[in-house]
């Protein structure tokens, strides 16, 4: 921790660590309620909107400050809205400023529920607007207002199509340059800027160029109004109605803390989740996009030799198979949680001498883009490899031949590289479990449902070792599917059979084979992960 | 926290039965009497034949308000389906044509089996597009769909069954005031 030091505010002293924003000591260890529209806590300051004024105390007293702007330093004097009336007047007049040609369209505003500026409004201006058409109250809305450029863009007004996934409502925007400030520090990609002066000012993209940055999505999570809305989401749920689960990144080695909101048996989307040390507050577009996949070309039941089946019948024909088997290559996969892949090697056990388990991944690695991916699409990677399951997908290639049973569990090989994967299909009996009906589902000769990675609770290792959890969203397409290690411990029932009870039993069983996960537990990873620590805690004698 | 309800202490009059039977006898009476001399008065309905006579703000099934042009009134803001406490409401909504109305409902449909007539969904409605003054207070049907009315039915109605006070029933096409609010509403006047 960072060297404490005491500000005084409101008259009551306060340990904050020094040279941090005024405004976060506030909000975190003053428990003042400080609002903001601007401000972000990853992005730069701008210190434009003014709404978190503040009396700080200095060489002639108190005077204005915005917090956002503010560092702390040792003996700072601080007033805010508890003590100070002035502060309370001056927010007030400032929402009044930031509302003055903002449209009351809350009920068709997407934002809604969810907006800064509305929050604030309720909180503290609540005030009737002095402004209307007569006294000079601009409605951008308006026909009028709307122009075509010189490059044939749409300017000015509402539903702007600014790219392929963004809409701009020019109208509902209060010049916060959050999004401006996103694409050119974080994204990199100076896209949005500010057009116009005063109150003709308005965010647009450079003349005939659209916005179609691969993080631009997260404008419109920090857009502080609803100026900037997702094509995806615009108009399909209201943000009071969903409820929210949280979850990872299933699609990058990072794991990008997400939520998965859903609501009336739907998942609607996947919004960002603050980690400071994972993903700030960014996800990629192609994160984002994946609550599609959840309802798309599932695998909800299971297959026989390409033929849909039931469940039950997938399972009692794969259990035969195992019981048949005389040497069974199982093949673990980085795209299920640890849990899972303990599973399969609590299944390995329980067929002794007669199975082996393989790990790895035929899918190429990218480079990280410094945001909020590193270019591994294998996202449980390092907890594979913390198992100890070796990375030898080539070698199972080559000894194909050794084999009769083959086990694929979520993990789509085919898919990944058809051509090394050919040399699987000499392996007589192939079964697959998959989420979706894949590539592998396409060769497995039993094929088997089970959840995909919103709807199971677990962990995953990220790459910089970090252990996070995943929490499971109750929308399934098919009630019956299970989570891979329950059908898993199904089948081993054709040797010695395992039985877990929840995912905790897994988690304990990950616990026995990787010794330094012993101090860990889901409560103690809790929803921002925990980093591995190197070694074992050494037992805490006498105590 | 439970609340305690005292007992009525009777009076031993009351407590012996016989005397408040015979009053009880007498109000009876009274009303069979006024009722054999003055038939007019007859306050049982001969229904269905009779329509009962529903008072002026009586909350029966909904209706959906009109445009000028025919179209909903609804902006699909979810409002109703928010503050329905039997949660009957179910809209999907889409992107409107219209650029100054932006949203509408693809689907808007009430399940007058859950509904519970509170008439929630008229005071939150932001632009007066739901109404419950039909006067349909009897519904009719065979099985659970019957009950479900999407947006055609809910938009069936017409203007001359309202009065011409209800200035935003007769702006609808059909209203004695819908040309007049056709003009202004295609050059842009109308609210």
């Amino acid at each position: 921790m960072a060297d404490l030091i005491t500000i005084n505010v409101d008259g009551k002293d306060v340990q904050v660590p020094a040279k941090i924003q005024l405004i976060e000591a506030l909000r975190t260890y003053a428990r003042t309620e400080t609002p903001a529209f601007c401000y972000h806590q990853d992005l730069k300051v701008a210190g434009n909107c003014r709404i978190c004024l503040v009396e700080v105390d200095g060489p002639r007293g108190f005077a204005l400050a915005i917090s956002c702007h503010m560092q702390t330093a040792p003996g700072m004097k601080v007033r805010t809205q508890v003590s100070s009336e002035k502060i309370v007047k001056l927010r007030k007049g400032v929402m009044e400023f930031l509302l003055v040609n903002h449209p009351l369209d809350c009920p068709i505003c997407d934002k809604a529920g969810e907006c800064t500026l509305q929050e604030h409004y309720m909180g503290q201006g609540r005030h009737e607007s002095r402004l209307d058409d007569a006294t000079g109250k601009q409605y951008k809305g308006g026909a009028d207002y709307r122009f075509i450029d010189a490059k044939g863009q749409d300017r000015g007004g509402k539903m702007i199509d600014l790219g392929p996934t963004i809409v701009l409502d020019q109208e509902r925007c209060i010049i916060c340059t959050r999004c401006v400030r996103f694409m050119d520090d974080v994204a990199k990609s100076p896209q949005l800027d500010i057009a116009g002066r005063g109150d003709h000012a308005y965010i647009t993209t450079f003349p005939g160029e659209p916005l179609d940055h691969a993080y631009d999505l997260n404008t419109t999570d920090i857009c502080p109004v609803g100026a900037l809305t997702a094509k995806h989401f615009r108009f399909q749920q209201r943000a009071w109605l969903l409820k929210s689960v949280e979850s990872i990144d299933p699609s990058d080695a990072l794991g990008a803390n997400l939520v998965i909101e859903y609501n009336n048996g739907r998942v609607w989307r996947l919004m960002p989740r603050r980690n400071p040390e994972v993903n700030k507050s960014w996800i990629a577009n192609s994160t984002r996009m994946l609550y599609q996949d959840l309802a798309r070309n599932r695998l909800t039941d299971g297959k026989l030799n390409g033929a849909d089946t039931t469940l039950a019948s997938a399972l009692a024909s794969a259990l035969a198979a195992l019981k048949a088997g005389k040497r069974v290559a199982l093949v673990a996969s980085g795209h299920l949680t640890s849990e899972d892949n303990a599973a399969l090697l609590a299944l390995c056990a329980s067929l002794p001498g007669q199975s082996e388990v393989f790990g790895g991944s035929w899918l190429p690695v990218g480079k990280s883009d410094g945001i909020a991916r590193s270019g591994d699409p294998v996202a449980n990677r390092k907890g594979v490899a913390l198992l100890g399951i070796p990375d030898n997908l080539d070698a199972l290639a080559g000894r194909a031949k050794e084999f009769d049973v083959l086990v694929v569990v979520g993990h789509d090989l085919w898919g990944a590289a058809a051509a090394k994967a050919a040399a699987l299909e000499s392996i007589p009996t192939r079964i697959v479990l998959s989420s979706w009906v894949d590539a592998s589902v396409a060769k497995a000769t039993i094929a088997i449902g089970i959840r995909a990675w919103a709807e199971v609770r677990g962990s995953m290792v990220n790459i910089n070792g970090r252990v996070q959890l995943l929490q499971a969203c109750p929308v399934v397409p098919n009630a019956e599917l299970e989570p891979a290690w329950k059908v898993l411990a199904q089948l081993s029932a054709a040797g010695k059979p395992f039985s877990w009870s929840s995912e905790i039993d897994g988690w304990k069983a990950i616990q026995a084979r990787v010794p330094q996960l012993a101090s860990l537990s889901y409560r103690s990873i809790g929803p921002s992960g925990a980093i591995i620590p190197l070694a074992p805690l050494p037992a805490a004698a006498g105590v | 926290m439970a609340k305690v309800v005292p007992r009525p202490q009777l009076s031993f009059w009351e407590s012996i039965y016989f005397v408040e039977i015979f009053k009880g006898l007498a109000t009876t009476l009274g009303h069979a009497k006024k009722n054999l001399l003055s038939p007019d008065n007859f306050p049982t309905l001969n229904y269905p034949e009779e329509a009962p006579r529903l008072p002026q703000d009586y909350r029966a099934r909904h209706r959906l308000m009109k445009r000028p042009d025919g179209t909903p009134r609804c902006v699909a803001c979810f409002m109703c389906s928010t503050s329905c406490p039997a949660r009957c409401i179910n809209i999907v909504a889409e992107e409107s044509p219209d650029r100054h109305i932006e949203k509408r409902p693809v689907r808007f449909e009430i399940d007058l089996l859950l509904c519970v007539f509170c008439g929630y969904c008229v005071e939150a409605c932001p632009c007066d597009a739901i109404r419950m003054d039909t006067r349909l207070g009897v519904m009719s049907g065979d099985n659970r769909r019957d009950f479900v009315i999407d947006k055609a039915k809910l938009m069936d109605w017409d203007p001359k069954d309202y009065p011409l006070t209800d200035v935003q029933s007769q702006k609808a096409p059909g209203g004695s005031l819908h040309q007049q609010a056709l003009e202004e509403f295609r050059s842009g006047t109308y609210h």
